[in-house]
């Protein structure tokens, strides 16, 4: 069976660890080279011998890498654009972590290199692709629970360490180079399944974020009320809520209440605890990256529609920007969707 | 000193709360039960061996110090004001009254006599939050964002009280008001803003014209944040009207959680399936009244000042008051 070769831009974003393990262990995927752009560029070079693929010192060299079919991008935000466009003149398919830009005009040109170039783009939104809510959205779909109308949902990680796994982490600290803090980190995912569940835009936001709790130059923590053109309304709370202790690192909740029963839907991933002087979650399976690597290469390999488009993150991308500037102007926000 | 006690409303309140934590608190009498259904007033004067009325005038007529107001919403303001005009000391069930107006007036009347009117605020007497106030204290947390749900599926038929917003408030008044003097007394700062929105979900909500499902978003001073959701809508089976709350707090220094899977539960297994549940109908422990009362009474006997005050009742109500304001314009209010 034909596998697709990947390249990975960057180790700047600590989801290059997971994916670059999904990918090499994929069935339909092969890891053949890696780039030190960006944050963590040593570690992306340890990482490259690890899996024996072919280490380059900037993106542009492993761009004209001919081997080289499609590119997972987990660079700082900030150059998400500039390395998204090349790649797509380059000719290859693009897995782009999230958020897709730091603002709506960069997601379209995004969008557009990669629509030129006729390259899939998919950006990687963790929870639909876990098991507990693909049950509820099937149960949903079945009409088990009557209509929705409301879902309160959070989706939060712990306080960042500026070094996590070895990783610097820093950037996520700036929001010149993340877009923004703790919402902006971890809010899109609640997004995506808000999007995903209902089916449906939100044609308001109303939002308080802040840096509410560490002290940090970016916020972290905030709440949107989101309320959606056909009637539902959602609550969604995202941030680094969790203090250094609390044994979730990722949490991910929803609570779906419909017109004749609910949905109790928790943490997504599959873990045990280990508990010492504090307690923790280790995460033995992450389907969900299994389910994004493999639905990125079918859909490459099949020329498929992706799952996940550019279009779709950047409405996801708008309505991140919504919240943000309903909780500056203390208003309520219309989203660009 | 012993203190002589009215009860205005034989009701649900009363029968379900308030009756059992009378009769366990030392030092009071209750010397008569006034209710308009004459079979009301003479169940609950029996309770007590106390004296049964139907009316008002009669009822003030008799020598009692305190009076115990357990009737609906809407007629809080007017039997308050005159049983205060009677010269006695009054506790009013939450909310304080349907409009913040009314409040204002209850509040100032009480002032000019020098008469004491306290709010049965009873969350503020629930050994959980008591215990997690403490906590907070102790180990400095500091909280920034708080949620706090109280949901349930109200089991009353559609053309009853609760279900007219002219007579209730509706819910955002009527549960709205225990969340927002909850957030209040966890954030110890003053409310700024507030944004809600309201669903209309049980066909009870909508034949009403009013909300059975509300969501504020509340800005305290200090850019704390607190979000209040409270439900007459929650699918649970309506007949055990099963009371859930969740809390939420994140702080500096901490996170705190309450979820109904911590409370104590009878869980029960049957061919068809139930709830699990504690105290139906109740959104608090039976003890929390009886500590609210007794601590009352010593108010109004001058042994303790009080930890919840008819103003604090009041700025609960002003939030609600101004989130269903929100909720109609869909934009943000000042408080």
């Amino acid at each position: 069976m034909k596998k697709l070769n990947f390249g990975i831009i960057s180790y700047a974003h600590p989801h290059a660890l997971r994916f670059a393990s999904t990918i090499a262990g994929g069935k339909q995927t092969k890891l053949v080279a890696i780039s030190g752009d960006g944050s963590n560029s040593d570690i992306a070079r340890g990482e490259a011998k690890k899996y024996g693929a072919k280490f380059y010192r900037n993106y542009e060299a492993l761009l004209r890498d001919e081997n080289v079919e499609a590119v997972y991008i987990a660079i700082e935000t900030y150059r998400h654009k500039e390395i998204a466009i090349r790649a797509a003149e380059e000719g290859k398919h693009i897995l782009l972590e999230k958020p897709i830009a730091l603002n709506l005009r960069d997601a379209d040109e995004v969008i557009r290199a990669a629509r030129k170039a006729g390259v899939k783009l998919m950006l990687p939104f963790n929870p639909r692709f876990t098991e507990p809510l693909v049950k509820a959205k099937e149960m949903i779909d079945a009409g088990e629970i009557g209509p929705i109308e409301y879902i309160q949902t959070i989706s939060e990680n712990v306080k960042p360490p500026i070094f996590l796994q070895g990783l610097d982490m820093g950037w996520f600290l700036d929001a010149s180079k993340s877009g923004g803090g703790g919402f902006m980190d971890t809010a899109p995912h609640g997004v995506d399944s808000l999007l995903w569940l209902t089916g449906d835009l939100p044609k308001k936001v109303y939002a308080d974020i802040g840096a509410k709790i560490y002290g940090f130059p970016v916020d972290d923590i905030g709440t949107a009320v989101l309320e959606f053109r056909k009637g539902v309304l959602a609550v969604l709370t995202a941030g680094w809520g969790n203090p250094r202790g609390y044994s979730y690192g990722i949490e991910i909740k929803y609570y779906l209440v419909g017109r004749e029963g609910f949905l109790d839907v928790r943490t997504a991933y599959p873990d045990f605890t280990v508990y010492q002087d504090r307690a923790e979650k280790i995460y033995w399976d992450r389907p969900d990256v299994r389910g994004i690597v493999s639905s990125f290469a079918r859909a490459v390999l099949k020329d498929e529609e992706v799952p996940i488009t550019g279009e779709d993150a950047k409405k996801n991308l708008a309505i991140i920007l919504a919240a943000y500037e309903s909780s500056r102007k203390g208003k309520t926000v219309k989203p660009r969707v | 000193m012993e203190l002589k006690v009215g009860v205005i409303g034989c009701g649900n309140i009363f029968n379900l709360a308030h009756k059992r934590a009378l009769r366990g608190i030392e030092g009071i009498r209750i010397v008569a039960c006034m209710d308009i259904d004459p079979e009301r007033a003479r169940e609950g004067a029996k309770e007590f061996r106390a004296k049964a009325f139907t009316s008002l005038d009669e009822f003030l007529d008799t020598e009692v110090d305190v009076v115990e107001v357990l009737t609906p919403t809407y007629t809080h303001a007017e039997l308050v004001v005159e049983v205060l005009k009677a010269g006695k000391h009054v506790i009013v069930e939450k909310p304080i009254a349907l409009t913040v107006e009314e409040g204002e007036r209850m509040i100032k009347t009480a002032e000019k006599r020098d008469l004491h009117l306290f709010v049965g605020h009873v969350r503020r007497f629930d050994k959980r939050w008591i215990q997690m106030k403490e906590v907070i204290k102790k180990r400095n947390i500091l909280p920034m964002h708080i949620r706090k749900a109280e949901v349930q599926n109200l089991p009353f038929p559609r053309d009853y009280w609760y279900w007219d917003e002219n007579r209730s408030g509706g819910v955002a008044v009527d549960l709205g008001v225990h969340v927002t003097d909850f957030l209040r007394w966890f954030v110890e700062s003053e409310p700024v803003s507030v944004y809600a929105v309201g669903k209309s979900i049980k066909e009870e909500a909508r034949a009403n014209g009013t909300f059975d499902h509300f969501i504020m978003i509340i800005k305290f001073e200090g850019g704390k944040t607190g979000i209040a959701e409270v439900s007459w809508a929650y699918p649970y089976p309506s007949r055990y009207g099963v009371f859930y709350h969740h809390v939420d707090i994140i702080g500096k220094n901490g996170r705190i959680r309450y979820t109904p899977l911590d409370t104590p539960v009878v869980g029960v297994a049957k061919a068809n399936f139930e709830m699990p549940r504690f105290s139906p109908l109740l959104s608090t422990f039976p003890d929390a009244f009886e500590r609210e009362l007794r601590h009352f009474f010593k108010c109004i006997k001058g042994k303790e000042e009080p930890v919840v005050t008819a103003e604090d009742a009041l700025i609960a109500l002003k939030i609600a008051e101004r989130a269903k304001e929100s909720a109609r314009k869909g934009e943000v209010v000042e408080v």
